[in-house]
C-alpha cells in the first residue's frame, strides 16, 4: 500500500477489500447483476437485429411495388423501368406476361414468367410437385381442382386472344394487380360484364366448346391462398410459341426501399409513364401507345410491421420480466451481504461512521457490483445472442457499443437501485449491537 | 468532572438492567467496573460510549449532556473523544491491520498511514501491519484494536473485557498498553469480571443485577486526589438488598483474584 494513503484512497481500499476479500458473497451478487445484463442484453440485441432481418426476409415473401403496361412492355421500356426501380435501391424483379387461354373449353389465364426470378420473388408460394419448364405447366390450386388435374396430368391449352373479346391489356393488368392490390375482382368483373358471362373459380362461363390446342404436363401446383391460384403459369418461351411474341404486362419488384422513397419511385414511374406514351403516341400514332403505372403493395408492408410490434412487445415483456428477477436476486444478495456483515457495519458507526458514509460505501459496492455483473453480462449476452443469431434466425450479429455501454449502466443502475432497501437496513443497525454480543 | 452519570436506569420492561447509578469519573482515572455475567456491565458500558441512550437520568461527558444530542452528534462525540476496545476484538475481516487502524483515522478526520502504522508498532505489530485479521492470533488482534482505539488520541478508552479471550502473555501486554496509556492521562474505564484486570484499575465498583453493590480504590492517592476535586462515592438510589445506596462506600473481594494471582494477593 503506498504510504500517501488519502481518505479516498482508503474509501476505495475499503470498497475492494469488500469486494476482492470476501469472495463468496461478491460473486453471488456479480453473479445476480450478471444473469440479468446478459439476459437483457441478449434479448435486446435480438430484438433490435431481428426485425430488421425479418424486414428484409419478408420483403422476399412478395412484391412491394408493381409496374403494370395497358400493352406488352418493349424491352426498352422493361430497362427503363427497372434501371428507375434499382437507382433508388437493391430491387428483386419478376415479369409477367398474361394471355387468355381456353383449357377444356373453359377460359384461364395464363402467365408467362421467369421461374427463377418469379421463385426468387415469391418464396412464400406453396408449391407441390416443380416449377414450370418447356412443356410443362404450373397450375394455380384453384384451376386444379376446377379442372380436376393433379402432378403428371396433360391439359391441352388453346390460345383464345383473338376470341376473348377484349384487349389483351385488359387481362394482363387484372391479373398482374391480382398480385397483389384488389384491382383483380372489378377486372375480372368488367370482363365478365362485357361478355355478358359470369364468373367462377377463376374462370368465364362460356358455352363455346372448343378443345383444340396445345398439350402441356402439370408440372405442379401452386398454392397461395391468392388470386396465383387462378392462373396457370407456363415458361416465357412456351407462352411465345402459344400466343405469339410480345413484351410482359406486369413486372413485380421487391424493393429495399423505405416507404416515402417507394412513394416517391411510384411518383415517379408514373410520370415516367405518361411520358413515354405521350412521346410514343407522338411519333408513331396512338395504336402503338405504351403506357406503364406503378402502384405501391402496401399488404405485405402493414403484416410485417404487426409481427415485428408482436415481437418487440414479446421482447420487452420478458425484458421487464427479467429485470424484476434481476432487481430481486441482487436485492437479495445484498440483503445477505449486509446481515453479514451486520457487525461489522455496528463496529463503523461505533468507530463513529455516519449513516449517510456507511450507505455511500454499500452503494458503490453494489455499483461495482453491478459494473463487473454488467460487463462480464455483456460479453456473454453478446456470445449467446450472436449464437441464437446464428442457430435460429440465420444471421451474424455485430456487437452494439450503444447496447454494450446502455447494457452495463442499467446492470449499475439496478444494483444500486436493488440495494436500497438493504442500505436503508444496514445505516439502521445500532452500533451498540457490537458490544452487546457477547 | 469528565465523566457525570446522574440516576441513570435502563429498562427493559421489569428488567432493570441498570438501575439508578449515579457516577462521576475525573479526566484521567483509571476505572474498573466489575461484576458477574449479566450484572449490566455493557449495558452501562454503551450508555457511557453513547452507543445507547438511558431510560432514566443523564450521562454527561466533558460537559455535554449526551441525551440532548442527535445521532450524528453522538457519532461524533464516539469518533472524536472515544476509544472502544471490544472482547471479540471486533476487527474489519477484509482489511489489514493497518486498514483496520486506519478506518478509525478515515471515519475520524485524515487517513495517515504512518501513524497507523506507529500505533501498530506501539503495540508491537509493525511487523504485522499488512496482515488480515485472520492471520492474527487472537492478542495481536486484540492488540490491534487498541492501536485502532488509540489512533485518533482519545480522552476518554472504553473497554469492554479487553482480556477476555487473551491468554495470560498477552493479557499482560494489553495491561501494560493500559498502563501506559493511563500514565499519558487518558481516563480509562475497563468492563471486566477479570480481578487481575480490575486490580491493575485506580478505582473499582461492582455492579450486581443492575444495582451498585460495591465501590473500592486500589490507589488511595488517587482517592484522595478525587475526593480533593470534589469527587463523590458512586451511588444508587435502588432500595435493592446491599445497594450503595448513601454516601459511604461498601467494599468487596474480588473471587477470582486469588486464584489469577496464585494466591500472593
Amino acid at each position: 500500500m503506498a504510504a500517501d494513503m488519502t481518505n479516498r484512497k482508503m474509501f476505495w481500499a475499503m470498497i475492494v477489500g469488500a469486494v476482492f476479500r470476501r469472495r463468496s458473497r461478491a460473486i453471488m451478487a456479480v453473479i445476480a447483476s450478471m444473469v440479468g445484463a446478459m439476459t437483457l442484453f441478449c434479448l435486446a440485441a435480438i430484438s433490435i437485429a431481428v426485425p430488421q432481418q425479418m424486414n428484409e426476409e419478408l420483403r422476399s415473401y412478395g412484391a412491394n411495388l408493381i409496374v403494370t403496361a395497358t400493352g406488352g412492355m418493349s424491352d426498352e421500356t422493361v430497362s427503363t423501368i427497372e434501371s428507375t426501380v434499382t437507382g433508388v435501391a437493391d430491387a428483386k424483379a419478376a415479369a409477367y406476361r398474361y394471355e387468355s387461354v381456353r383449357i377444356n373449353s373453359a377460359p384461364y389465364v395464363m402467365a408467362g414468367i421467369d421461374v427463377n426470378e418469379v421463385r426468387n420473388l415469391n418464396r412464400h408460394w406453396n408449391v407441390d410437385g416443380s416449377w414450370p419448364s418447356e412443356g410443362r405447366v404450373l397450375v394455380g390450386r384453384d384451376v386444379a381442382d376446377a379442372l380436376g388435374v393433379s402432378i403428371g396430368s396433360t391439359v391441352t391449352i388453346g390460345y383464345r386472344g383473338e376470341d376473348s373479346g377484349q384487349p389483351n391489356g385488359d387481362v394482363a393488368g387484372g391479373a398482374g394487380a391480382s398480385s397483389g392490390s384488389a384491382a383483380s375482382g372489378s377486372s375480372e368483373d368488367k370482363a365478365a360484364g362485357e361478355t355478358g358471362q359470369q364468373t367462377r373459380d377463376g374462370r368465364v362461363s362460356t358455352d363455346i366448346l372448343d378443345t383444340s390446342g396445345t398439350k402441356f404436363q402439370v408440372a405442379g401446383i401452386v398454392d397461395t391462398g391468392g388470386s396465383e391460384d387462378e392462373i396457370v403459369y407456363a415458361v416465357g418461351s412456351d407462352l411465345t410459341t402459344l400466343a405469339g411474341k410480345r413484351g410482359p404486362d406486369v413486372i413485380e419488384f421487391s424493393s429495399e426501399a423505405s416507404e416515402d422513397q417507394l412513394s416517391g419511385l411510384v411518383s415517379k414511374l408514373n410520370k415516367q409513364g405518361a411520358a413515354a406514351s405521350a412521346g410514343s403516341t407522338g411519333s408513331t400514332g396512338a395504336a402503338d401507345a405504351v403506357t406503364y403505372q406503378a402502384q405501391q403493395v402496401t399488404k405485405m408492408t402493414a403484416s410485417n410491421q404487426r409481427i415485428i410490434t408482436m415481437l418487440k412487445t414479446l421482447f420487452w415483456i420478458v425484458s421487464l420480466v427479467v429485470l424484476v428477477l434481476t432487481l430481486v436476486g441482487v436485492s437479495t444478495t445484498m440483503a445477505s451481504i449486509v446481515s453479514q456483515r451486520r457487525n461489522e457495519i455496528g463496529l463503523r458507526k461505533a468507530l463513529g461512521a455516519s449513516s449517510l458514509s456507511v450507505a455511500a460505501e454499500f452503494f458503490v459496492e453494489s455499483a461495482l457490483y453491478g459494473l463487473l455483473g454488467g460487463l462480464i453480462g455483456m460479453g456473454l449476452g453478446y456470445a449467446l445472442a450472436r449464437v441464437l443469431c446464428a442457430q435460429v434466425f440465420e444471421r451474424t450479429l455485430d456487437f452494439s457499443w450503444a447496447l454494450g455501454v446502455a447494457s452495463v449502466l442499467l446492470s449499475v443502475v439496478l444494483a444500486i437501485i436493488a440495494s436500497i432497501p438493504p442500505v436503508r437496513r444496514a445505516t439502521r443497525i445500532d452500533p451498540a449491537i457490537v458490544l452487546r454480543e457477547e | 468532572m469528565q465523566l457525570e452519570l446522574d440516576h441513570i436506569s435502563k429498562i427493559y420492561g421489569d428488567l432493570h438492567a441498570v438501575d439508578d447509578l449515579s457516577l462521576t469519573v475525573p479526566e484521567g482515572q483509571w476505572l474498573a467496573i466489575v461484576g458477574s455475567s449479566g450484572s449490566g456491565k455493557t449495558t452501562l458500558m454503551n450508555m457511557i460510549g453513547c452507543m445507547d441512550t438511558p431510560s432514566k437520568g443523564s450521562v454527561t461527558l466533558e460537559g455535554r449532556r449526551l441525551e440532548d444530542l442527535n445521532a450524528a452528534q453522538l457519532a461524533d462525540v464516539r469518533k472524536n473523544m472515544i476509544g472502544l476496545v471490544f472482547q471479540k476484538f471486533y476487527l474489519v475481516p477484509h482489511l489489514t491491520a493497518v486498514e483496520n487502524v486506519m478506518v478509525a483515522q478515515y471515519y475520524h478526520s485524515v487517513v495517515d498511514e504512518k501513524e497507523a502504522l506507529a500505533a501498530l508498532d506501539r503495540v508491537g505489530l509493525k511487523e504485522r501491519a499488512h496482515h488480515l485479521p485472520g492471520q492474527l492470533s487472537g492478542g495481536e488482534q486484540q492488540r490491534v484494536c487498541i492501536a485502532r482505539a488509540l489512533i485518533n488520541c482519545p480522552k476518554l478508552i472504553l473497554a469492554d473485557e479487553p482480556t477476555g479471550n487473551l491468554d495470560e502473555k498477552n493479557e499482560k501486554i494489553v495491561l501494560d498498553l493500559f498502563r501506559q496509556l493511563h500514565e499519558q492521562g487518558t481516563t480509562i474505564i475497563v468492563v471486566t469480571h477479570d480481578a487481575l484486570v480490575a486490580s491493575c484499575a485506580q478505582r473499582e465498583i461492582m455492579l450486581n443485577h443492575g444495582v451498585l453493590v460495591g465501590e473500592k480504590w486500589n490507589d488511595e492517592e488517587a482517592r484522595k486526589a478525587y475526593e480533593a476535586a470534589g469527587g463523590r462515592p458512586a451511588s444508587t438510589g435502588s432500595t435493592a438488598e446491599g445497594a450503595q445506596s448513601g454516601d459511604v462506600p461498601i467494599g468487596f473481594d474480588d473471587p477470582t483474584k486469588a486464584a489469577k494471582t496464585g494466591g500472593e494477593e
